[in-house]
């Protein structure tokens, strides 16, 4: 890696993807369960089947594979930027930044993993059940 | 290596500067207007300390009316009154207070700072938690502290079902508090963000560190929807709103969505600064790192997320289509791996580490034993037939406190006989320790184990006597017994803590020769904490020769400070140094603030409305004056002579 | 640079490695935290909103109340979003020390804060003929929403009024000042912002 120096919007863009990396499937997440659940609990308590003439196990569904991609992202984001931080350290280079930077993606591959498992799970679910079976 | 009289790498001038600007009078009004970290600390720890008592009192009380069947010691009225206390202080006044004493206490300490972010931010959050647990304990006397249950489930909780004082005083009294408990959290955050000593990038934060962080976020995220769930049922109560009254179009169910949205989350509140605690002691007993750094980071971090989003698995007996409950199943399942991770990594800690079995370490391993057991109960009720099956009984009592005895209580007792030296200055006494632990051990399983048992058989909880036929009288007995067991134990705990303070040997800065930074400076540390900030080269700066060279021959200006009560501010992930920043001198102002929220609630629970509306008048324009912006004052001198 | 070399050079090491947030201040810190503490609670506000709607049954608002009139909330919504734009314009002020654009751009957003304060007046002398706190479940959601935002909106004009009050009694505009300025500022797009989210939540949702 001996190429110049990133520019600012390539330090940024670095920074931001980093973080996405981290946290991504979090978000992604935290966004699949209160959408997933809220739908299908409302729809369900209203007694329709249908969220904007749409059917309501279709739309969970949508709320499972939007976010399941999402994370699947982050992870692909975590995986290289460990790869990365880890290939520029084996140069040795000794800025404690990188040292940072890859125990965060490390943290970001292990916590996407989780968070896409979920995902996954309460996607057999949707495929499973019935969307208003008590 | 640090010696109290001739610190290596200052100068006396420099010493003699850095306590003219930080010492605080002694007097009465030092007292109160204190803004040390370690005073306020030790307050946390101490008050939390007493609120236990209570409780516990309270338990003892429970457990021997229990202890056979039919007995006539307590009224119904009075046992739903001392088990809703008991949980609601255990909970709110103990488990979360008291962690928060210990991160008060050790996160500036194990960064490298002087104080906290906002030290008198941090005056008032006691102030206010102080208040806001006299004001829920002085209902007790008069028979009206609340009543039902600590999780308080309308519709049991309306006014209608529900007269008299008790639920507007558990409503109004977690409204104060939550004042301060979201007060420290901020507090903690920016405190770990900015203040740590340079070079402590994030991959070099103690786990510690990590642990109360990552608490303060789950505050910031899951306060707020008790806050607002309060909040409605007092409005609910008093000024006759209907968010909770079907018959109005409300709905009883939104307050257990709101209340497990934090509750859930609440129980690591409570368990993630034990596990802290644990992290923190192992490295010292074990002479080694603890294994596996990342993952722990990643457990940390994943448990902070997925515990938001496991709310509904207390509610799989309410009716709600199965589908939803799957997402919730599916978190609630994998939620085990990143705990699990964790137990895996001190197990080969130990495993790996040369063990020094003192008392710190005996509580490490029961809160190992004793939270695992919690833990497979826990994973049991992932699965919605078997949770159907038991909720309610004294199976789910059992397990809850096998989760939070294990995984706070005794974390909470290895980290008080570890940092005890740290915090008095004095060590403990070894034998009197052991004892304290093995009763405490041995009186917990006695009380919870066979609670399974009961709750199997189909005892219901929260029953204030029971009938001699189902047979229960034999095993209730036998949790009797155990608790007055753990109770000496405790009690143990508390004569070696008052005879440490009294008649300990003096501690030397470093006893157990461990790893984080509140060990490289004197016992009890100086009003300043460290002459010179570190600065600090890896994950274990005590262990670390560059570290401790730095405040030795390598000291340098930029990190003395010593002109004025400065700290160092330093950059969010990489600590590289930013500039000094000056800190707060002690002052009245968060007590009064305080005291001025204590008469509003107060005005409020009694119905005198027009003096809640002075007081917060009052408390408005105490802020106002405290924000009033004069500009810094730089003069030099401390306001206290 | 081509694009393939922006996202060369952005997924290097050394880019990844940006310390992204850095150099923000203690005081910067508390507000965003707290600014997040309170935007969850106006999120379980908006979220029980809707859960005791949907809840209810197909004819919301219940009974008589009938869907919420717009021409109000919208002139309301005309007044406060503008609001922002002369802060920021203070807050520019004050990074460049100018005095006078400091004063200006506080006093433009206190009256129109004001002016958004004395309208939320009118519409509930309007509706508390209608319904009040009490009539039912929608009543109560109703004014505890729109209450607890003109609560906010007079706590952040309480703060651009101790802030207007330094700007004219004439002190120099230090570090310490300017800070707080944007302190201000943070806390007051975030009431702004809310707003949407109610004018959405309350205003516009039953005419969907």
């Amino acid at each position: 890696m001996t190429t110049t120096p990133p520019g600012p919007r390539a330090r940024l863009t670095g920074g931001v993807l980093l973080w996405y990396g981290v946290l991504g499937g979090g978000v992604a997440w935290a966004v699949h369960v209160l959408a997933a659940w809220g739908l299908d609990e409302l729809a369900c308590a209203a007694g329709s089947d249908r969220v904007l003439a749409m059917p309501l196990g279709r739309v969970v569904g949508l709320a499972v594979i939007v976010p399941a991609l999402v994370t699947a992202g982050s992870l692909a984001v975590a995986a290289l930027a460990w790869r990365r931080t880890a290939r520029a350290q084996a140069t040795g280079t000794q800025d404690r930044a990188y040292g940072r930077s890859r125990m965060l993606a490390v943290v970001g591959v292990w916590v996407n993993l989780l968070f896409l498992t979920i995902i996954v799970l309460g996607g057999v679910a949707v495929l499973v059940l019935p969307p208003c079976q008590l | 290596m640090v010696t109290t009289s001739t610190p290596p790498g200052v100068s006396r001038v420099d010493l003699a500067r850095l306590t003219e600007h930080w010492a605080e009078s002694r007097s009465l009004r030092g007292w109160f207007s204190t803004v040390d970290h370690k005073r306020i600390g030790r307050r946390y720890l101490v008050t939390a300390g007493v609120f236990f008592v209570l409780a516990g009192l309270s338990a003892l009380a429970m457990r021997t009316q229990l202890a056979r069947p039919e007995a006539g010691l307590l009224s119904p009225e009075e046992y739903n009154q001392l088990f809703t206390m008991h949980g609601t202080a255990m909970i709110f006044l103990f488990a979360t207070p008291m962690l928060f004493g210990f991160g008060n206490y050790l996160v500036p300490l194990m960064i490298g700072a002087r104080d906290m972010a906002f030290p008198r931010l941090n005056a008032f959050g006691y102030w206010v938690f102080l208040f806001a647990g006299l004001f829920m304990w002085a209902s007790l006397p008069f028979g009206a502290a609340p009543n039902n249950g600590w999780f308080a489930y309308a519709p049991l909780s309306s006014e209608q079902h529900n007269p008299g004082l008790h639920m507007d005083v558990y409503a109004l009294g977690l409204l104060f508090l939550g004042i301060s408990t979201t007060a420290a959290s901020i507090n903690f955050i920016v405190t770990a963000l900015k203040l740590r000593a340079p070079g402590m990038s994030l991959n070099r934060v103690p786990l510690f560190v990590w642990a109360i962080v990552a608490t303060a976020f789950m505050v910031i995220f899951a306060l707020p929807a008790l806050n607002l769930d309060n909040a409605m049922l007092f409005l609910d109560r008093r000024f006759d709103t209907h968010f909770f009254d079907p018959s109005a179009g409300g709905n009883v169910l939104l307050w257990q969505h709101l209340f497990w949205i934090f509750g859930h989350p609440d129980v690591y509140i409570i368990v993630m600064p034990g596990l802290g605690i644990v992290s923190a002691v192992l490295p010292a007993f074990t002479r080694r790192g603890v294994v596996g750094y990342p993952l722990i980071v990643l457990s940390i971090v994943a448990i902070a997320i997925i515990s938001f989003g496991v709310w509904v698995h207390h509610m799989f007996a309410t009716g709600l289509p199965q589908l939803s409950y799957s997402f919730f199943s599916a978190a609630s399942t994998i939620i085990t791996i990143p705990s699990g991770l964790q137990i895996f990594a001190w197990l080969a800690t130990m495993l790996l580490g040369r063990l020094v079995i003192r008392v710190p370490l005996l509580f490490v391993v029961g809160f190992i034993v004793t939270f695992v057991l919690g833990g497979v109960t826990g994973t049991m009720f992932a699965l919605t037939a078997f949770d159907q099956q038991v909720t309610d009984t004294y199976f789910v009592v059992a397990h809850f406190h096998y989760v939070l005895i294990g995984g706070a209580v005794f974390p909470m007792l290895a980290g008080i006989y570890y940092w005890l030296p740290k915090i008095t200055g004095r060590m403990y006494h070894e034998g009197l320790g052991r004892w304290a632990f093995w009763l405490v051990f041995a009186g917990m399983h006695i009380t919870f184990f066979p609670m399974h048992l009961y709750g199997l058989f189909g005892m219901p909880r929260r029953v204030y006597t029971y009938a001699s036929e189902p047979g229960w009288g034999g095993w209730n007995l036998v949790s009797t017994i155990g608790s007055y067991v753990l109770a000496l134990g405790l009690l143990l705990v508390l004569v070696g803590v008052v005879h440490a303070v009294r008649r300990g040997r003096p501690a030397p800065p470093d006893p157990w020769r461990a790893d984080t930074l509140e060990w490289a400076t004197t016992s009890p540390p100086e009003p300043y904490n460290f002459p010179v900030l570190p600065r600090v080269h890896s994950l274990h700066p005590v262990w670390d020769e560059r570290t401790a060279e730095s405040t030795g021959e390598g000291a340098t200006v930029d990190r003395i400070l010593s002109e004025g009560r400065n700290t160092l501010l330093t950059s969010e992930l990489d600590a590289r140094v930013e500039r000094p920043v000056p800190m707060p001198e002690s002052t009245l102002k968060p007590l009064m603030l305080a005291a001025a929220l204590l008469v509003l609630f107060a005005a409020l629970l009694v119905a005198w409305y027009p003096v809640a509306a002075v007081a917060a008048v009052v408390v408005a324009a105490t802020i106002a004056v405290w924000l009033w912006p004069a500009g810094p004052s730089r003069t030099s001198g401390v306001a206290t002579p | 640079m081509t694009d393939r070399g922006g996202i060369m050079a952005a997924t290097g090491a050394e880019a990844l490695s940006t310390e992204l947030p850095a150099g923000r201040s203690t005081g910067w810190w508390g507000m965003v935290m707290f600014v997040a503490t309170e935007a969850t609670l106006f999120a379980c506000l908006l979220g029980s909103y809707f859960y005791l709607r949907f809840q209810y049954g197909p004819q919301w608002p219940p009974g008589a109340i009938g869907a919420p009139e717009l021409l109000k909330p919208l002139i309301m919504t005309a007044v406060l979003l503008p609001s922002s734009l002369p802060m920021v314009w203070a807050e520019h002020g004050s990074r460049h020390g100018r005095r006078w654009q400091l004063r200006c751009g506080l006093g433009a957003t206190m009256v129109l804060g004001l002016t958004f304060l004395t309208l939320q007046a009118t519409e509930y002398a309007e509706k508390l003929r209608h319904f009040t706190l009490t009539t039912d479940v929608y009543g109560s959601l109703f004014y505890l929403i729109t209450g607890f935002h003109g609560l906010h909106v007079l706590v952040g004009l309480t703060m651009i009024g101790w802030l207007l009050a330094a700007a004219l009694s004439g002190a120099t505009i230090d570090a310490h000042r300017r800070e707080r300025v944007r302190n201000t500022a943070i806390y007051w797009h975030f009431v702004d912002a809310v707003w949407v989210a109610i004018l959405f939540t309350i205003y516009l949702s039953p005419r969907l």
